[in-house]
């Protein structure tokens, strides 16, 4: 934001003002009058969280690389500085020029959960542009919503004016690239240049030309777009060679924390486990790995060019990355001696090693997790994590034996076919991981062990072998809850559980349509913001914008979706078919494991987008 | 993790001092996070380091006092160790790539005064206040140049709060009006343990001279800069 007098006196009265100010080290700055096209990349989260987002620096990095587009970062402000904003009228505005947001030509929000929602939408109104799509006149900027909610997009279509589906790398520069030449010519308008985009360039969704028709009981009978000229179904796009695709070498430095505030180096993109919960794991296929040598160069240049002394490998599945002793090893040829440290978030308990542990900083903070993800063998084979309860005493065992005195284990509750049996399971495999710790000789156990049950609700999204599978209700929820507390006894574990209101409200939002716009825009025009935030977070005003727009939310949640149904995301295409989710979730009902990519291909049909693989066929 | 030593045996390890300003938008970066910005912009320097020893090895940098989140400053200090001696102007070059204006690297140097040596800090305030006037200006100076400035100093944890009196943190001060501003000029102490926050000075006058009551934010402002660091006998440190 600009460094007037003003907005200095503003600064003086709010929380963290870092969050507000930009000017950080490589933030990127263009004259204004030699671009010819003004990206907004906002992320509808504060800026400690919206600056720890990988996506938006590969994508800001990706277009200021073009000469002629200047892409700036906005986020959310928190409710002190949006209430002095409203009492001194000041808009929105990027963090780079601090010029308002309603005067960029393109403006992107990158969705990340369904809780962001209201954020984002806040995020245009307090940008003084309209809420809905179809209010926008011809001096109104393009919204463009992209990430990984909008793979359904439908509750918030009708804020959008584009969508963005799939790696945006590509997409997003073939998009200001389309703009500027349709300016250039003089024949843009907004809905000439939509068009264009929705007929010409892969992976755009332009909402408002594709109409839905419902039928009786509620379900949607059919899409079908406007003009015979654009797609029926919109297929995700992805990069193809994650080594030839450019990275961001000079990230900006923020100089407040944020909350991952270290080298994050991506090391591949999807997923070879196929858990029949995770959206992740289904929307990133087909799985796309980087080599050790551009990862190798990768680390040397963000480590001379940050300074940071942590890198982090990132991935879904960091442990299933097919090189990765490889690219330990030569990490550490440099990383001890320059004293960085490694660390490996996301490693699955059957491919947790001592080597592993010792290498890296995995351990040295004194916790680590694991997330089995159900308390029996039974349910951990319908969802198909395929580990086991030998995998994972196996690995605690090494943790505690490498100093480690807290663990930390990740389960779901409320998952399909789950019976109370599942769930006392949990509280009965946390004991046992309490009682490898004293089963180890008195010095190999120093401190004393800490084991933390951390229990999550099953949402079931779209895209997944479980997106036809209802929710429990939140009594349900909340009674499994109980259940599980009245069996904690043991005085080494804790046990923490998500507000399943939370849950429930996700749910909807995650397989809702259309006919949540009303909803959304109620809860917005009445203030709601920060809802991912637990002090921002109302139940109760979300199930009274409900009522009062005529939405019943089981209708989304503890519904059933039928197979045959059509569901309000099937104009999409991830790659992965329905057919293979159908199949998986039968196997689901059968009990039945399905194996990884690497053991053999069970055919989800991602390999139709291409991508350079050692697996996909 | 293992830890290579690479102190080198025949070197001494050698402190380089550097003069850096942290203006404009920087002021409302606290020290905590200025420190942490160090840390990153001293490895990008490239200059060989001097790392602490133990389990969680970091470069080693001693700062001199720190500001207050609002405050700017034209002279701070960093200590850096290094493993061996190298041309001030080519660590000052190697630095000075690695931060933007606003934290402009000024001077490097090898010192002969400890940071702790600092006993003074002089500040430059300007206050852009309703009201203002020569005879607001005259009434600022005697109310703080009084034989008691009385400070009621907030309790921390429920404690009951404290009258203090800021009379004796104050070295020198003046206070004229100037281009329709108050323009205020003070030598404060800067003793850790008698630090006096320039801060400090605005509630009071706030309080006895109601500068700065104007609801409206966008109308009134303050800007404090830190301009000399200065030792017992007042000469300027460096």
């Amino acid at each position: 934001m600009s460094e007037t007098p003003n907005m200095a006196s503003l600064l003086r009265t709010v929380e963290k003002p870092g969050r507000y100010i930009g000017g950080e080290y490589h933030q990127i700055i263009k004259d204004k009058s030699a671009v010819r096209c003004r990206f907004a990349f906002c992320f509808p989260d504060t800026y400690e969280i919206g600056m720890s987002n990988l996506g938006v620096r590969i994508l800001y990095d990706v277009l200021n690389r073009e000469e002629d587009i200047w892409c700036e970062r906005v986020y959310a402000p928190w409710q002190d500085m949006r209430e002095r904003m409203a009492e001194y009228h000041v808009p929105l505005t990027a963090l780079e020029s601090g010029d308002p947001v309603q005067d960029f030509d393109l403006v992107a929000f990158s969705l990340q959960y369904e809780l962001c929602y209201t954020t984002a939408l806040q995020m245009i109104r307090l940008s003084n542009l309209p809420l809905w799509a179809k209010d926008r006149t011809e001096d109104c900027p393009i919204i463009i919503g992209g990430g990984p909610c909008v793979y359904n997009s439908e509750p918030i279509a009708d804020f959008f004016d584009l969508i963005n589906i799939g790696e945006g790398e590509e997409v997003l520069l073939e998009i200001a690239r389309l703009y500027m030449q349709m300016k250039q010519e003089g024949r843009y308008t907004r809905r000439e240049f939509l068009h264009e985009a929705a007929r010409t360039v892969e992976g755009v969704y332009v909402p408002s030309f594709y109409d839905v028709t419902y039928n009786e009981d509620g379900t949607i009978r059919a899409y079908t777009p406007l003009y015979d000229d654009i797609p029926t179904k919109i297929r995700k796009r992805i990069v193809k060679d994650l080594d030839a695709v450019p990275f961001p070498e000079k990230p900006i430095l923020p100089y407040i924390e944020t909350v991952h505030d270290r080298i994050t180096l991506e090391v591949y993109r999807g997923c070879i486990r196929g858990c029949r919960f995770c959206q992740a794991g289904m929307v990133y296929r087909p799985i796309r790995e980087k080599s050790p040598d551009t990862l190798c160069k990768n680390a040397k240049c963000l480590y001379e060019n940050t300074g940071y002394d942590e890198i982090s490998l990132i991935s879904l599945s960091i442990s299933d990355y097919s090189r990765l002793p490889e690219l330990v090893d030569r990490l550490l040829d440099w990383t001890n001696d320059a004293h960085v440290s490694l660390s490996l978030p996301s490693l699955r308990i059957d491919s947790f090693s001592e080597e592993l542990m010792k290498k890296t900083s995995a351990v040295r903070t004194g916790g680590i997790t694991f997330a089995p993800e159900a308390g029996t063998q039974r349910l951990r084979d319908v969802i198909n994590k395929n580990v086991t309860e030998e995998d994972l005493m196996r690995s605690v065992g090494i943790a505690f034996r490498g100093g480690k005195s807290n663990v930390k284990l990740y389960f779901m509750d409320g998952l399909p076919t789950e019976t109370d049996e599942d769930i006392l399971g949990i509280a009965e495999l946390a004991k046992r991981v309490v009682g490898v710790y004293f089963k180890l000789s008195k010095p190999e156990r120093p401190h004393g062990v800490g084991v933390t049950v951390s229990v999550s609700c099953f949402v079931p999204k779209p895209f997944t072998p479980f997106q036809w599978e209802k929710q429990d209700s939140f009594a349900e929820l909340e009674r499994k809850q109980a259940l599980l507390k009245t069996a904690m006894t043991d005085k080494h574990v804790r046990y923490t559980y998500h507000d399943a209101k939370v849950s429930a409200i996700e749910a909807v939002f995650a397989r809702g349509d259309r006919r949540l716009a009303p909803a959304l825009a109620l809860l917005v025009e009445e203030g709601a913001m920060l809802e991912a935030w637990e002090e921002y977070f109302d139940y109760d005003r979300f199930m009274d914008a409900f009522r009062r727009t005529g939405v019943d939310p089981d209708f989304y949640t503890t519904r059933g979706f039928g197979t045959d149904e059509v569901l309000p995301w099937d104009m999409i295409d991830i790659g992965v078919s329905k057919a293979f989710l159908l199949r998986e979730r039968k196997r689901a009902y059968e009990e039945v494991t399905t194996p990884s990519c690497a053991e053999s291909c069970s055919g989800c049909g991602a390999n139709r987008l291409g991508g350079n693989n050692r697996w996909c066929k | 993790m293992v830890q290579v030593n690479r102190q080198p045996a025949s070197n001494q390890p050698i402190n380089l001092r550097f003069r850096f300003q942290k203006l404009g938008r920087l002021m409302y970066i606290s020290h905590l996070d200025l420190v942490r910005t160090f840390s990153k912009i001293v490895i990008r320097s490239g200059l060989p380091l001097w790392f602490t020893e133990g389990f969680n090895p970091k470069p080693k940098m001693v700062f001199s006092p720190p500001l207050s989140i609002g405050v700017e400053s034209k002279t701070e200090f960093l200590d850096l160790r290094l493993t061996e001696r190298v041309d001030p102007a080519v660590a000052l070059a190697a630095m000075g790539r690695n931060v933007t204006d606003e934290l402009a690297m000024l001077e490097a140097y090898y010192p002969t005064h400890k940071l702790s040596d600092i006993r003074y800090l002089s500040y430059d305030i300007r206050i852009h206040t309703t009201g203002a006037s020569q005879a607001l200006a005259e009434a600022c100076e005697s109310s703080l140049l009084a034989d008691h400035v009385p400070y009621l100093k907030k309790g921390k944890k429920g404690a009951p709060d404290t009258t203090i009196d800021l009379r004796p943190g104050i070295a020198q001060l003046s206070v004229c009006y100037e281009d329709g501003d108050l323009h205020m000029t003070a030598m404060l102490d800067a003793d850790p343990c008698s630090f006096l926050n320039p801060d400090r000075l605005i509630t009071v006058l706030k309080q006895t001279q109601g500068i700065l009551s104007d609801p409206d934010l966008t109308r009134e402002h303050v800007r404090i800069l830190r301009k000399q660091a200065l030792l017992a006998d007042r000469t300027v440190f460096r």
